[in-house]
């Protein structure tokens, strides 16, 4: 066997033609005749459609057909399926693909224009004049749920959707035993996914057969065919829905669109290629967000400082729709407690309902909220009791020897959740040894005679990975001797074509470059769940692992037929298959699968099935569990409260690395989304629910210069839970990195200033907070 | 006077025509739609993502010069006589790499891909610069793009390491290889006619020269003058406004001149942000330190000092820091000019001083005198592409530790450009020598605004950094400053006091 390629950086095959401008996107595609739509969007946060004129547009130059909601009438009506169904949330909370009745967040999609060309579209979209009857607007989560607040949907009678709970332990007990009860209210505030590429659709509509054909820019084509063949009562084998690359997701790209239906819809009424590309201003209005949380929480701790037990409220803002059912509060409910071996816990989450575009889950999803109000209780204790914070933790941890560890909380499935792995504190004191928090004191000082304060931040997290039940793959070798993989799972740029290719030519003996991996694709793979949740090394790859082995013992046993040697005493190298020790007496992966492929009049080798392939689904029953610490330093001008971030170090533990260069990429990403959450990220709505920041002059991303030096070390305890030894990478940069910058900027301000209880926080936010500004 | 009624770009080393395109028609509708070339993308369509960054190439004393710029806000018409390049043109025709894209492929500069050809634009425009490359250079240069996958740090190893291996003639870079062809063919391409694409009701013209220039506008008073576009741009692919006569400023011979005078120099109204950029500098290290930050190097490339002037906005960054060192403004309507101070031009919000048919010509900017000393600080919530929260420019006239005149300008404090005449006049007569003295101009120049809360900042923090911006350029001035801001660039105390 050749030099492994599991756990080396190589280079990516995508990235060939990605460098050239040869990747291609929803909106690269051109099928012949295609048109162009455009929407027209609520302006009002909540009201009642009155009337719709659309004579002018109709008018217009280049413009072909334009539809509100019950032109569709012959297809399709109501609101869509709920993608997924919880059982407290009766429903469907969902959008219709136009809005016919109520509008319920600015940005809401009333009707559509298809003309010959997307400005022109667009220009008979402004002509089109919409006759809304404004109705109150529930634009304030602390206020949603008062009893005279205004009602983000009508049809409730208030605002709140559902509460979770979970629970464990002697709640009461526990917190009436404590040495210390510590009461604390946080705001966490995250912003929208922000993927260079915006959404886009094309669908093509074949009326004599009734098939559907789709692109979409999405982490979850199967969703999308399972979502939309339902709702039209088509066949999901007449729906091929198809991801093409996809220029970043973050998850609000997981969701299914009313767009998507509308596009659909159109295809279904004109017969031609309908495409709609999102412009930015309606990704800031209509693309799934996260925004806030309001977590009420006491902690209770001894006073050797362990940390006791946790028990609250959060108050989580859900929009107006529930297209995704109840994920982000469910994920925030299975992120408890963290890395803490807690003996009680009991958390409710209030899903309230408001007149705001839909939260869904975007990098972490509520992961690093929870991470955040974890770190913050620590941290607060630690102040508390006079105790560095480092040692909070070490005397808090869950220990390796506890592993695998049960929580007490449950997983979405219902069972019991259990850490299989991972040894929280030597990554914690990785951290601390490599940022070298014993000289911190030296570096604050010198620090402080250039007139800057300089703080250290900490945190740490658990994440859970591999979300199941599956994604399955099929490993096939072509008659040219190629590998070819297929699988459901789409990517966003996580490098799939190249990890999954990984696995397979480590499996089958070939060189990286002979496996192609084709992905997302319903036309050519049968299931597929989602790129969600870190889930994809763990699902998809353990497929491809199984898929690949299975393939391998296949050529194996037909070489054995055709070299009459016995199977143990055969190798597979670069393609070839040969007798250990007579390596001329040998027949290529090509030959097998040409052999396997049949010819006519002619048996097959030894009774072997035909076709050198195999298809394996990986079923994920327990989650992965990887977990991490962080520690970074911050410069802070007093004058003027602007933050600089100078170091910043990562121990990450994903179990084993597939390829640690990909791996490196997925936290550092993840860690400068979570910086950009703590600083700079800030969707601001007015009390009418009018989004303030809706470009990104305005809403702000980090860039370039922001971007610290992300230094990056790796544990790795392998899951006994996969045949890879792998948990998911994709989210544990961005989980603890807001926590651990307020926690740096709090520590420069120094013992005895205020307490930081949300993010993100502004420069003049944090000017105020220095009592040593100049005026 | 010649006329042509087509426009011509040079594109892999071919002259391109196009004699048909509606005025607004952008560079990135040309390419995506018109051409059929994908590889340029849209993340935003209004300037800030850079995804749609391309770059043009022009003749500067015989030698073709490089710049990146965003097609999604730039007019087709605007490349008038410029070589293009996209992303489809740096690999060399038998698939070899350019070594900017190598190091990006080596280093895991791309994720998804989508902010890529845009990045590797950016990255190309560097490499073709001369000069070293350390990492404030790339950042610099990366201010216009954003990505939200890889948190840029291998996107900025790639820049350093390709740009490392750069030597003079840039092998495995086979535009570099023939630039020597392509300055003679956009030499080819200055034929000093005026351009004019389009009917009486709905054109793009690019006059040639000044003449040219007065003549149309004043038969065209309703036509739109565009400079470089990073405002009108926006118009018209976010407000979705029609604009059916545009004149551009680009093609006017001597427009874009800078010229340095006995005093100062004289800046032409369709210089670039970029073109003046050593020039600022060279006045005071402040204003090469604002300049910078300016938008993104896309932006610098087009946006002009007049275009910044002439939209009048209260937060634009150019004019406070020319109205401290006392600049005067030259406009032209016909064959008449006249000149006034730059503070006078900014009457109130949305209200300037320009007549129908007339066009700011110039802006001479005096340099400071012996024992002038300046300072320039730009409040942004993001280092690099932010629009300003504060932004302040002073210019104090010592005589010894005295101060003889100050000249005190702020944006983003009222709904102009505006002097602070409490605080410049309480400073005449304080000394650098003695902190009380300064009080009463602290205290005069929160009186001087009484600036509005918006998203970028609240009325009381506008206040506060006026104030703690005042103090901080006395202390830097008296040369008793020990705080080197990155807000504000570093500058030793030695260089401080004059
Ligand atoms: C991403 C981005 C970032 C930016 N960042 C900054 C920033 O940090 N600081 C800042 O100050 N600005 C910034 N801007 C705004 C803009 O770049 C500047 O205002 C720039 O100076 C405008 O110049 P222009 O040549 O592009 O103007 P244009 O868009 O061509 O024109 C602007 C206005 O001026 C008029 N005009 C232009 N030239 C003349 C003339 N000679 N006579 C009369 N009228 C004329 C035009 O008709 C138009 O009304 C940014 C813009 C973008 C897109
Ligand atoms: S598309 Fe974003 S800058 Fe042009
Ligand atoms: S690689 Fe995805 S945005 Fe840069």
């Amino acid at each position: 066997m050749g030099a492994r390629l599991f756990g080396a950086s190589v280079q990516r095959l995508e990235d060939a033609r990605l460098v050239t401008g040869r990747g291609r996107y929803v909106d690269d595609i051109h099928p012949a005749g295609v048109v162009h739509a455009a929407f027209v969007r609520s302006s009002l946060a909540h009201g009642l459609i009155q009337s719709i004129d659309t004579s002018v547009a109709r008018t217009m130059p280049g413009v072909l057909a334009v539809y509100v909601m019950s032109d569709f009438a012959a297809f399709a009506s109501g609101p869509l399926p709920q993608l997924a169904p919880h059982p407290l949330i009766q429903g469907p909370i969902t959008y219709e693909p136009l809005a016919s009745g109520e509008v319920r967040h600015v940005g809401e999609a009333i009707a559509m224009v298809l003309a010959t060309s997307r400005a022109e579209a667009e220009d008979a979209a402004e002509r089109i004049n919409l006759d809304i009857e404004p109705l109150p607007v529930a634009a304030d989560l602390a206020h949603a749920l008062d009893p005279d607040a205004p009602k983000a949907r009508s049809e409730r009678a208030d605002n709140r959707l559902a509460t979770l709970k979970t629970a464990f332990g002697d709640v009461a007990g526990t917190f009436a035993r404590a040495d210390h009860v510590l009461k604390e209210t946080f705001t966490v505030h995250r912003g929208g996914c922000h993927s260079m590429e915006t959404r886009g659709v094309i669908a093509t509509f074949d009326a004599d057969d009734r098939r559907l054909e789709m692109w979409t820019s999405s982490q979850s084509p199967y969703l999308v065919r399972r979502n939309l063949a339902s709702y039209f009562g088509l066949d999901e084998s007449a729906v091929r829905v198809r991801a093409p690359d996809v220029g970043g997701g973050f998850g609000p790209k997981a969701a299914v669109y009313p767009e998507e239906a509308a596009v659909a819809l159109a295809a279904m009424m004109t017969g031609k290629p309908v495409k709609w590309i999102e412009d930015r201003s309606e990704h800031f209005l209509a693309t799934t967000q996260q925004r806030d949380q309001i977590w009420e929480l006491e902690v209770a701790a001894s006073n050797d400082g362990r940390l006791l037990g946790v028990r609250g409220r959060c108050l989580h803002d859900n929009g107006a729709y529930a297209p995704y059912g109840a994920i982000l509060p469910a994920t925030a409910l299975g992120s408890f407690p963290g890395p803490y071996a807690l003996e009680a816990l009991d958390i409710s989450i209030d899903i309230v309902l408001t007149n705001l575009v839909p939260t869904t889950p975007v990098r972490g999803a509520s992961r690093p909220s929870v991470a955040f109000v974890l770190e913050r209780l620590a941290d607060r204790v630690a102040r508390h009791l006079g105790l560095p914070r480092e040692e909070i933790r070490r005397r808090s941890f869950i220990r390796v020897e506890q592993m695998p560890y049960v929580t007490g909380t449950k997983a979405r499935d219902g069972s019991p959740i259990s850490y299989d792995s991972g040894d929280y504190t030597a990554a914690l004191n990785l951290v601390l040894d490599k940022i070298d928090a014993d000289g911190f004191a030296a570096r604050r000082a010198e620090a402080a005679s250039r007139g800057k304060l300089l703080g250290l931040g900490l945190a740490s997290c658990v994440e859970d990975t591999g979300l199941g039940p599956f994604e399955g793959a099929t490993v096939r070798v072509s008659s040219r001797g190629r590998v070819i993989v297929t699988t459901g799972a789409a990517s966003q740029g996580q490098g799939h074509q190249t990890t999954l290719a990984q696995i397979a030519a480590d499996a089958l003996g070939v060189s990286l470059e002979n496996v192609s991996v084709e992905a997302a694709d319903s036309g050519k793979f049968p299931l597929g769940i989602s790129t969600i949740a870190s889930r994809v090394a763990v699902t998809a790859g353990s497929s491809v692992e199984l898929a690949a082995q299975q393939v391998r013992r296949k050529a194996l046993k037909t070489a054995s037929h055709l070299l009459e040697a016995a199977e143990d005493d055969l190798e597979i190298e670069n393609g070839v298959v040969f007798v250990k020790g007579a390596s001329d007496v040998k027949v290529t992966l090509a030959t097998l699968a040409q052999s396997l492929a049949g010819t006519a009049g002619m048996r097959l080798p030894g009774g072997i099935e035909p076709d050198l392939a195999a298809t394996a689904y990986f079923e994920s029953t327990a989650l992965t569990f990887a977990h991490g610490s962080n520690a970074c330093e911050v410069e802070v001008d007093p004058e003027t409260g602007d933050v600089r971030i100078t170091r910043y170090v990562v121990a990450h533990d994903c179990g084993r690395l597939i390829n640690p260069l990909i791996v490196d990429g997925q936290i550092r990403g993840g860690v400068i989304h979570g910086i950009g959450n703590a600083l700079y990220e800030r969707m601001i709505h007015d009390d009418q629910g009018q989004p303030l920041t809706a470009t990104y002059a305005d809403y702000l991303l980090p860039m370039a210069s922001e971007m610290p030096n992300i230094e990056i070390y790796h544990l790795e305890s392998p899951s006994p839970r996969n045949p890879l030894g792998v948990k998911g990478a994709g989210e544990g940069g961005t989980i603890p990195a807001a926590a651990c910058v307020i926690s740096a900027i709090e520590d420069a301000i120094g013992p005895g200033g205020t307490f930081l209880r949300h993010h993100p926080i502004s420069f003049e936010e944090v000017a105020g907070l220095i009592d040593t500004r100049t005026i | 006077m010649t006329m042509r009624s087509s426009l011509r770009y040079l594109h892999r080393g071919e002259i391109r025509d196009v004699s048909h395109f509606g005025p607004m028609t952008t560079l990135l509708d040309h390419l995506r739609l018109e051409r059929g070339l994908k590889g340029t993308k849209e993340g935003c369509n209004e300037g800030d993502c850079g995804a749609c960054t391309v770059v043009l190439g022009r003749l500067v004393d015989g030698h073709v010069s490089y710049r990146p710029v965003n097609a999604c806000i730039q007019l087709l018409g605007q490349i008038d006589g410029e070589e293009l390049i996209t992303i489809e043109d740096l690999a060399a025709s038998d698939g070899t790499l350019h070594p900017v894209q190598s190091a990006m492929v080596d280093l895991h500069g791309s994720q998804c891909g989508y902010c890529t050809p845009g990045i590797v634009m950016s990255l190309f425009a560097l490499y073709q610069a001369d000069g070293p490359v350390g990492r404030s250079e790339v950042t610099d240069q990366l201010a216009g793009n954003l990505c939200r996958c890889t948190g840029y740090r291998p996107i900025v190893d790639a820049a350093l390491s390709a740009c490392a291996a750069r030597t003079e003639n840039k092998p495995g870079d086979h535009v570099a290889s023939k630039s020597a062809e392509t300055a003679v063919k956009l030499a080819s391409l200055r034929d000093g006619a005026d351009l004019f694409v389009g009917s009486q009701t709905s054109f793009f013209a690019a006059p040639a020269s000044i003449e040219s220039l007065a003549t149309l506008y004043h038969q065209h008073p309703d036509a739109i003058l565009v400079a470089g576009a990073t405002d009108v741009g926006l118009w018209i692919t976010k407000q979705l406004r029609q604009l059916p006569k545009i004149i551009h400023l680009g093609r006017v011979v001597g427009l874009a001149e800078v010229h340095e005078t006995a005093d100062g120099l004289t800046i032409g109204a369709a210089a670039t942000f970029s073109d003046v950029e050593a020039h600022m500098t060279a006045i005071d290290p402040d204003l090469g330190e604002v300049w910078r930050r300016i938008g993104s190097k896309q932006v610098r490339a087009s946006g002009t000092v007049g275009g910044n002037i002439a939209n009048g906005s209260p937060i634009g960054d150019s004019p406070p820091a020319l109205i401290a060192l006392d600049a005067t403004l030259t406009l032209q309507k016909g064959d008449d000019t006249r000149k006034m101070p730059l503070e006078a031009y900014f009457i109130a919000y949305g209200k300037q001083d320009r007549k129908p048919g007339e066009f700011v010509r110039s802006i001479h900017v005096p340099r400071l005198k012996p024992h002038q000393v300046f300072r320039a600080y730009k409040i942004s919530k993001r280092f690099d592409q932010d629009i300003s929260a504060v932004m302040s420019a002073f210019r104090l006239t010592l005589e010894g530790d005295f101060i003889r005149e100050a000249r005190i300008a702020f944006g983003g404090m009222a709904a102009t450009p505006k002097r602070a005449h409490g605080a410049e006049k309480a400073l005449v007569g304080a000394s650098l020598a003695d902190e009380a003295s300064w009080a009463a101009a602290l205290a005069a120049i929160r009186a001087d605004f009484t600036p509005l809360s918006d998203m970028r900042a609240s009325a009381t923090y506008r206040s506060d950094t006026a104030a703690a911006l005042l103090e901080k350029a006395l202390i830097e001035i008296a040369g008793t400053s020990t705080h080197a801001t990155r807000v504000t660039g570093h500058r030793p105390v030695s260089e401080a006091a004059e």
